[in-house]
């Protein structure tokens, strides 16, 4: 059943994925994207990371995709290019180097040994809050001040000169 | 859930973020080349996850908070960066800004 339920996911975030790599249309390319996010929340529910999964609905599924269609909903793209392409020498030469790359970590996934587990997680929210509010509260509030200065990075990008 | 091996998850990890990679290096309209590296970055994600549930830990997990919390301030930065260069040079492909080529 967890195999059934795990290549069902898997497949669907891989051919997701893969929209988002041969889409034309911007707006397909979106539309993959979160279909490649819902999958991956279903995976993270699958896992037993259900805070997790719930965040990566609510600011990837949520936020961020609204972020990408408000910016193509805005910028006129169809006036410009109907279609853009990839590039195809580049894509030739990249190849080797990608497969190789992937027969790296096909060897250590293959060969390596993984730490030994140190039990089963009973509870994992009341487990992520406990440790993400003690161990790693200084990391929590530099990331809080990182996105007050993307926040205004974004402001100042955007704003309309003069 | 002890039956799915970790190494299966690696697996998912591994290809999704190649294709990020390929989509990075391969598509030419920017707005996809961001997305691209949204993919990577959850793939990432994934093989983190995975890693924690096997370990039966919690670190991963907030690590992949981080990670995401990182996206969210790339997504706005690079969109707005996006925005700036279509407004001022009126172009959307990446082989078209090369003010800085050698």
């Amino acid at each position: 059943m967890e195999w059934v339920v795990f290549t069902v996911l898997a497949v669907w975030l891989l051919v997701s994925a893969g929209g988002v790599l041969f889409a034309k249309h911007p707006v397909h390319v979106v539309l993959f994207f979160l279909s490649a996010l819902l999958a991956m929340a279903a995976l993270f529910l699958s896992l037993g990371a259900e805070l997790l999964a719930g965040i990566q609905l609510l600011i990837y599924a949520a936020a961020i995709v609204v972020f990408y269609v408000l910016v193509i909903t805005t910028v006129p793209w169809e006036k410009l290019k109907e279609f853009e392409g990839a590039y195809r020498r580049e894509l030739l030469f990249g190849l080797p180097v990608a497969l190789m790359a992937f027969g790296a970590f096909a060897y250590l996934i293959a060969k390596g040994e993984f730490a030994a587990p140190k039990g089963q997680v009973t509870d994992a929210v009341r487990e992520l809050a406990k440790t993400l509010f003690t161990s790693y509260l200084f990391p929590f509030e530099v990331a809080s001040l990182i996105l007050l200065v993307a926040m205004i990075g974004a402001i100042l990008l955007g704003r309309r000169e003069g | 859930m002890k039956t799915i091996p970790l190494e299966a998850f690696l697996v998912v990890s591994m290809i999704l973020f190649g294709l990020g990679v390929v989509g990075i290096v391969a598509r030419r309209n920017l707005i996809t080349v961001l997305m691209s590296l949204e993919l990577t970055l959850n793939a990432v994600n994934i093989a983190l996850v995975g890693a924690d549930h096997h370990l039966g830990a919690a670190e991963g997990q907030i690590f992949a908070l981080f990670v995401i919390a990182l996206a969210a301030t790339e997504a706005a930065v690079g969109l707005g960066i996006i925005i700036a260069i279509f407004r001022l040079k009126r172009v959307d492909s990446t082989d078209e800004i090369r003010e800085m080529r050698g």
